[in-house]
Order: C-alpha cells, then structure tokens, then sequence
C-alpha cells in the first residue's frame, strides 16, 4: 500500500492506493503552516483504512510549497552565485534580468570568474586560483552560506564547476552548493538561474523535508518517503534536501497522471476544471507532454522541465453575459459559494447556467428559475464550444482523442465534445494530484552536444544512457526496472554536419522495500 | 529620435517578428544593451536623409550560430573593440553605424555599438528581415565590398579579413565564428552617407519598434490583429500583409545541409475543411505552400506566431503541436528589383519557381 499527499495552495489531498486501487482519500484545507493540514490528512486517511500502519510501503508527496516560496519571495536564503565563462559575458552579470524583489530577496551577489569551455570542449579560459580564492573569501566574508556555480558547457564538461564546489567546501564546511549541472540543459543564463532558484531554497528544503518525516514517523510510518517532480517522476527524501527547485509544476503533472491512472488512458486530453480556468494538458505514453517554451518562474526565466499546459479562461465561477453569448474570463474564483446565484449571490456565473438547465443540482435551483430558456441554453452551448476549441487545440493531431474530466468544475461539461472520441469522467477524480503523486515512478536525464563524427552515435547515447541511468539511480530507482523512454536529436546550425543536441530520458520504478522495512 | 533602454523591449519583439523565423532570440543582446544604456544614456537614431553625403558609416552586427551561443555569451565591449579596430584599419572615424539586419539580434547590436562610440545609429538596415547570408545585405548587392571587414571574439581576439569577394568572405567569417565559439562581432561594408542612402532598407528600426508596441498592446489571438497589422504595414515599405493560416503543426524536420538548418514543418489547419500548409525553413521560413499553390515566398515575409498570443516563433523553437497562425508580408521594394532577385529569389534557395510577389498570389 502506498500513500499519495498532495498539497495545494487551497486544499491538502490524501489517498490510500493498493496497487492502482483508491483505498480510501480525503481531502483538507491547506494550514497556514502546511503540515497540519498534512497531518490533518494522513490521520485521516490512515483512520479510515483501519490498517495497521507498517502495511505502508512508501508515502509520495506533491508539494506547491517550493513553487510558493519563489513566487512569494519567502523563506529564501541569500545566495553567492558563481559564474565562469570569463572573458565572455563581460557586463552581463549573474541575475541581471530578474525581478527587483526575488534579486533582492537573493542577495545580488555575484562572482565573475574565468573558466568554462566552448562547444567543441575547447576552454573558454583557464581557471584562476587566485581569482576563485578571492571570490570565496569575499563571499565568506558576507557570511554566505548558500552558493549557485554555473559554468559554459558544464554538460559536457562540469569539471569547473565540481572544482570551484570543492573549494568552497574547504572554505566554508557548512556550504550549501548547487551547480547548474544538475540542471541539465543547455542556455548558461537559464541553468544558472535554475541553480540559484534551487540554492536559495536549500534551508527551507530541510525544514520541508525534515517536518514531512516527523509527521511521518510520529505516526508509526517508517517506509521511504518520496516528492514528486515536475516531469511526473519521483525523488527521494535526500535528493529533495538537494533539488526543491524540480518540484516546481509537479501539481498539474500530478494531475494528469492520476488521470491516466484513473482511467487506465496513456493517450488523452486531461481537463482539469477549476473555479477559474480550465487547464488543459496531454498525455502522450502516459506521461505529460513536455513544453519547450522558456519557462518563467516567479519572474526568471529557467531551464526546468514543465507540462505543457493551455490554461483557458472558463471556470465554474466564470462570470456569463446577460445574452448567454460571453462567458470567462473574468470569474468571481473562490467567492462562487457566495456570489453565484444558486449560492444566494448577486452574479450570473456557469455554475447557475448548468442549474438552470437542470443539468446539476447544486445550491438553490429557484435562485435561477427565472433565466430565460434561450439564454440558459446558449450559454450552456458557449462553454461546450469553448472547451471544445481548447481541446482541438491541444490535440497532436486532427483525429478525436478521449477527454477525461477531472476538477470540481468538470459539471461544466454537460453535453458531448466534439473534439472527443469520448468523455471520461473517473471516480476520485477531486484527488487525482494525490493519486498521481503515489503512482510516480522515478526518472533521469542527460543532454549534451556531441559531433557524431567524434563520438559515432550509438556510443553517444550509449554513454548519454548511462548518465541518465546514473541519475535515476541516485533519484531512488530500481535498477532493473530502468528503461530509456526518450531519445531527442536536434541538429545543432552551422557547426557542420553531424551536430547534435542529443538527450536521453530514462525512467524505472521506485526501488520499493517490503513493508515494514527501515528507510 | 533618441533611442533608450525603454525601447529595448519593444524593439525586440518587433525585430522578431520582422525575423521570419531566423536571426536568433534577441533577448540576451537587449539585455547586454540595456546595460550599456545606463551606462551611457540613449543613442541617437538618424533618418538616412539626415545623413551628410561624405558621412563615414560601417554596418555592425553578429554572425555564428544562436543554438551553440546559448552557453557563450556576449560581452558589452566586443562591438566597441571592432569598431575601433575597423577605424584603426580604415585610418578614419565612423561618424554613424548601421545594422545588418533589422530581423532578431542585430536589430539591437549596431546600438550597443553606437551607445559605446558615442555616435548615432541609422534608421535603417540591410535586410528589411533577416536572410541567412552575407551577399544578401542591400549593401552586397548594391556592390559595395564588404572588406575591409574586424571581426572580434569573445576574447578579444580582433581578425581582419580583406576577401576578393562577398561570398568568400561570407565562408571566411563562417568558419572564424565555428573556431571561436559559435558567434563573432563583424564590422564591414565600410562606406559613404550618400553610398548608404543608396543601399539600405530605411526607417526599419522605428518600424520594428512600432510594430513590437503594436504587439505588446494587442497581446491576443492572431486573427484579431489581422486589420490593425495590416494597417500598420500599409502605412510601411512593406504594404501587403495577410494571415494565411491558422492551424497545429504536425510536423517538423530540419537538417543541416552547407551549414544551414534546412527543412520543412506541416502545419495543419484548425477546422478539417482547411488542407494543410507547407513550410520551407533555411534558417529563415522561404516558402509557404498549400498543396501546389504557393502562398507566400521569400523575399515577401513568413511569420510563424503563437495562435494565442500572437508571439513570433523562431524556427528553432517551432515544433510539434504548437498552435499557431500565420502571416505574410510583402517584402521592400528593394528585393523586388532583379539585381536583388539574384540573390534572394526562391530559386537562389534552390526551390523550382520564380518569385511572385504576395499581392499577385491568391487569397
């Protein structure tokens, strides 16, 4: 048996799943401090199963918290960050086009430093002992604490930057290091950024992890604990502490995995409807579809995987003209329970669109008995229409696709879709985030850009498989389990023939103790 | 005008727009920009005609590869060490620069340049876009020798070149660029304010400018700007302007041929009554097809933009699945005329047909 938590910005999920069976969930308000909430949940859960709790084989947790505190700028530490790619990049500082706030928030310091290396792993420059000596002693000074090191090409080449690591641990035991080559991809300025995002969240990282296993272990749960990431893979408790920052978008991952759980469909459209927006996203082997768009985080741009989502303007509170002909996207979000008609408001919203047309029976159907019929049923056809495009839209192709329905605003949908071959709409789908979470399995990547004349390209993704394997391995996988899902080729322009931006994704399931094991 | 670090953004986004899918992402060249802006306050932009005829102007910009360059940046200094190079080498001063092409990146270096100089900037190019190689400036097909041409690295390593001629050249700079990195800063084409006049594409830096406030404000679904664009392009040296295609793009295959990243993209339309469209991609969107009818060729503009929110694509970026519309423009009267055309015609991109201007194709 496993357990998922998810915890969101509102509310706090739990389920209990044996195998891929709902056991039993619930769902709470999300506390001012989190773990309440959480605990709130698992007593919860762990009550109604009546089980005993060493039948718990391991605990999957989806947390928005990290994401919440770069967006919020709390609980961020002050961050010294390490760049080398001297002599280039003169004047271009480290964090240069962040937000006034969040470089704020972080400290603004940085350090310049030569070094790095050009795509053919000649060397941008040497490396400067007395330079990098004088950098730490400057950041020691501040009383630093935490550090981001990036380097040119550090994904092909990360010996800089694990140098520079070393010698800050020599200067300051108590360091918190991240360097950018843990972040894979390549655009100097987006890992580096992704590094110092994760850097200044170490401290809160522990505080996270540390208050998830006490919640844990105060109630007899001694099993492996897990959080999921933004791909829809899994890390442990340690690799955690190390990387918040790929916890960032795990929410609507979560999401659509718990979908395809649900539903048993590694191929499908997921809408998740919300008071708000609908968010649409899609399941392509049952996992989601990546973006490739630069991703904004709290304002910096990263380099991180996310899902790609098409987050459309109609929700259950989405406000509805007087003709029936406009709805979304402003909506009235949270406040439907009291401004919506059938809920005693004073403002036409969907929700009282599919009440008056007796499609659902929520609130106080009277409240909206006196809508005209025609008016009702145009907006009702509105929002089919609405859904509909933004699903076509989502499609990969121009063939109908299953749609499945998760979210508390799915009532929304009251007739078919054309854009569906057909409409799914899952029990326990109002935890679908939490189921997700458990059912995550553990994955690893590598990127680099390699001459297939230099290295033939069996070898290439050969060793590029291996880094990957590497990766996963440490993220908590079971090595026997591990399998190479995707392989991305790109030609790299002007460099000559046989250039390539090559990555290999590997994915494997947890590597899973008998229950009642130690962690 | 005098031009500041508050049009950056603006400037940008126009530029990617007038880029047809090529010339890079401007956004760590607007960012270098900036910096250098607040250093030395706004520069000033010259309208061609306000040029004095025995003017010295050099045009500026940066060639190599945007993909590698992820990883090498750019430094603040580079434009200013080849331009002072290039005045060394010349014996004279510059008393203007000038870009390249008004499409991606180089719409934003000759301003860096200028800024750093302390001399204005021409409000103009030599693109009206961005085009793939050298003998394809305005400048190069009005005859003008591109060498005497500086060249400077992330390094500071400065190289002059002196090339019997513009394709030559165009190899040489290729291959400096692939031994330093992925990208170089060049100043070249060397010549007099009356020679310019002559030889660029003008007011194409106030209109990339307007077109990416234009953008910025009406941030929404494409086919909602068709009418305002098409104002705004009528009232420019562009003049036509059509959407010819909204739809997903089911596919997209490029490869590198003769250093180019050469290939095609599907795009199929939103409602199923709607046969798809075919786009010819070297570096930059060539050509637009619909079956065997021709939409759209170069030297008219092909512009790829988030259906959504009306964003230009890059090529590099463009892939499966995105939605998106796009658009057409007619291109400057310059690349209308034959000597241009022998340069730039489809059948100069080794595609089997003559160029049609857009207001000649159905619509």
């Amino acid at each position: 048996m496993r357990i998922g938590i998810d915890v969101g910005g509102t509310h706090t999920d739990a389920v209990i799943m044996d195998g891929n069976t709902v056991v039993t969930s619930t769902k709470v308000l999300t506390s001012a401090d989190v773990m309440e909430g959480v605990a709130n949940a698992l007593d919860t859960v762990i009550g109604n199963c009546g089980l005993p709790t060493d039948a718990i084989q391991s605990v999957m947790i989806g947390t928005t918290q990290f994401t919440n505190a770069i967006v919020e700028r709390r609980q961020l530490a002050e961050t010294g960050v390490f760049r080398l790619c001297l002599p280039a990049g003169r004047g271009l500082p480290p964090m240069v086009d962040w937000p006034d706030d969040i470089a704020d928030a972080v400290g603004r310091h940085s350090y310049p430093l030569h070094g790095g290396y050009l795509y053919d792993g000649w060397p941008v420059a040497d490396l400067d002992d007395a330079e990098i000596d004088k950098a730490i002693a400057d950041a020691k000074g501040k009383g630093l604490k935490n550090f981001a090191i990036a380097s040119a090409f550090s994904p092909m080449n990360a010996a800089p930057e694990t140098l520079v690591a070393e010698r800050i641990k020599a200067a300051i035991p108590d360091a918190h290091i991240t360097c950018s080559q843990s972040f894979g991809r390549l655009g100097l300025m987006e890992r580096e950024n992704a590094a110092v995002l994760n850097a200044t969240l170490l401290q809160f990282a522990e505080r996270v992890v540390s208050a998830f296993l006490d919640a844990l272990r105060t109630r007899n749960l001694t099993c492996p604990v897990f959080i999921s990431q933004n791909d829809g893979t899994l890390m442990n408790a340690d690799f955690v502490r190390a990387f918040p920052a790929l916890t960032f978008a795990s929410g609507p991952t979560n999401s659509l995995r718990g979908a395809m759980l649900l539903t048993g469909l590694e191929d499908a459209i997921v809408v998740d409807v919300g008071g708000t927006t609908s968010d649409i996203g899609v399941l392509q082997g049952g996992f989601p579809r990546e973006s490739n768009a630069v991703i904004e985080v709290g304002g910096v741009r990263t380099n991180f995987r996310m899902p790609d989502i098409q987050a459309i303007g109609l929700g259950g509170g989405s406000l509805v003209s007087a003709d029936g002909q406009a709805l979304g996207p402003q909506s009235v979000g949270h406040r439907l329970t009291t401004e919506g008609l059938v809920f005693g408001g004073q403002t036409l919203t969907a929700t009282d669109i599919v009440v008056a047309s007796g499609h659902q029976a929520i609130g106080d159907a009277e409240a909206v008995a006196h809508l005209p019929k025609d008016m009702v049923e145009t907006a009702r056809q509105r929002m089919l229409t609405i859904l509909d495009c933004g699903i076509d839209m989502m499609k990969p192709g121009a063939v109908q696709m299953p749609v499945i329905l998760v979210g508390g605003g799915s009532v929304l949908v009251t007739g078919d879709l054309q854009a569906a071959s057909e409409v799914h709409r899952p029990e326990h789908a109002g935890v679908a985030n939490a189921i997700g979470a458990a059912i995550a399995q553990v994955g690893g990547e590598s990127e680099k850009i390699i001459s297939y004349q230099s290295l033939p390209r069996e070898d290439a993704i050969a060793q590029l498989s291996r880094e990957a394997e590497a990766q996963a391995l440490s993220a908590g996988a079971a090595q026997e389990s591990l399998r190479v899902v995707d392989i991305e080729e790109t030609e790299v322009p002007y460099m000559g023939q046989d250039t390539m931006r090559v990555r290999v994704k590997v994915i494997g399931d947890l590597a899973i103790k008998p229950a009642g094991a130690k962690t | 005008m005098k031009l500041g670090a508050e049009h950056l953004d603006d400037l940008a986004l126009g530029s990617v727009f007038l880029a047809t899918g090529g010339g890079g992402d401007p956004h760590v060249p607007k960012l270098l920009t900036a910096e250098v802006l607040k250093r030395t306050g706004p520069v000033d932009l010259i309208a061609p005609e306000d040029l004095p005829d025995d003017a010295f102007v050099a045009a500026i910009g940066n060639v190599g590869a945007p993909t590698v360059s992820l990883e090498l940046l750019p430094s603040d200094d580079e434009a200013l060490i080849a331009l002072e190079a290039f005045e060394k080498q010349m014996g004279r001063t510059l008393d203007a620069v000038i870009s390249f092409e008004i499409g991606g990146g180089n719409s934003l270096i000759p301003i860096m340049a200028a800024a750093s100089r302390g001399i204005p900037v021409v409000d103009g190019d030599g693109m009206g876009r961005a085009l793939p190689e050298a003998q394809m400036m305005t400048y190069a097909i009005r005859g003008i020798p591109s060498t005497p041409a500086l060249a400077c690295d992330y390094a500071r390593n400065v190289t002059l070149f002196t090339t019997k001629g513009t394709d030559v050249y165009e190899r040489h700079i290729r291959a400096l660029a692939m031994s330093s990195g992925g990208m170089i800063t060049t100043v070249e084409h060397g010549m007099t304010g009356a020679t310019v006049k002559q030889a660029l594409i003008p007011g194409t830096v106030s209109f990339a400018l307007k077109l990416g406030s234009f953008l910025r404000e009406n941030r929404g679904q494409a086919p909602a700007l068709l009418a305002p664009l098409q104002a705004l392009f009528a009232d420019s040296i562009y003049g036509e302007c059509r959407l010819i295609h909204t739809g997903k793009v089911v596919d997209k295959s490029t490869r590198i041929v003769g250093g180019f990243d050469v290939g095609n993209t599907i795009v199929e339309g939103f409602d199923a009554g709607t046969a798809p469209v075919e786009i010819d991609i070297k570096n930059e969107y060539l050509l637009a097809r619909r079956g065997e009818q021709v939409l759209a060729s170069v030297p008219d503009l092909i512009i790829i933009v988030d259906y959504e929110t009306s964003e230009p694509i890059n090529a590099e970026r463009l892939r499966y699945g995105q939605r998106i519309a796009i658009f057409a423009i007619g291109c400057p009267e310059f690349y209308r005329k034959p000597d241009a055309l022998n340069a730039v015609s489809p059948r100069h991109f080794g595609f089997d047909l003559d160029y049609i201007p857009l207001e000649q194709l159905p619509y």
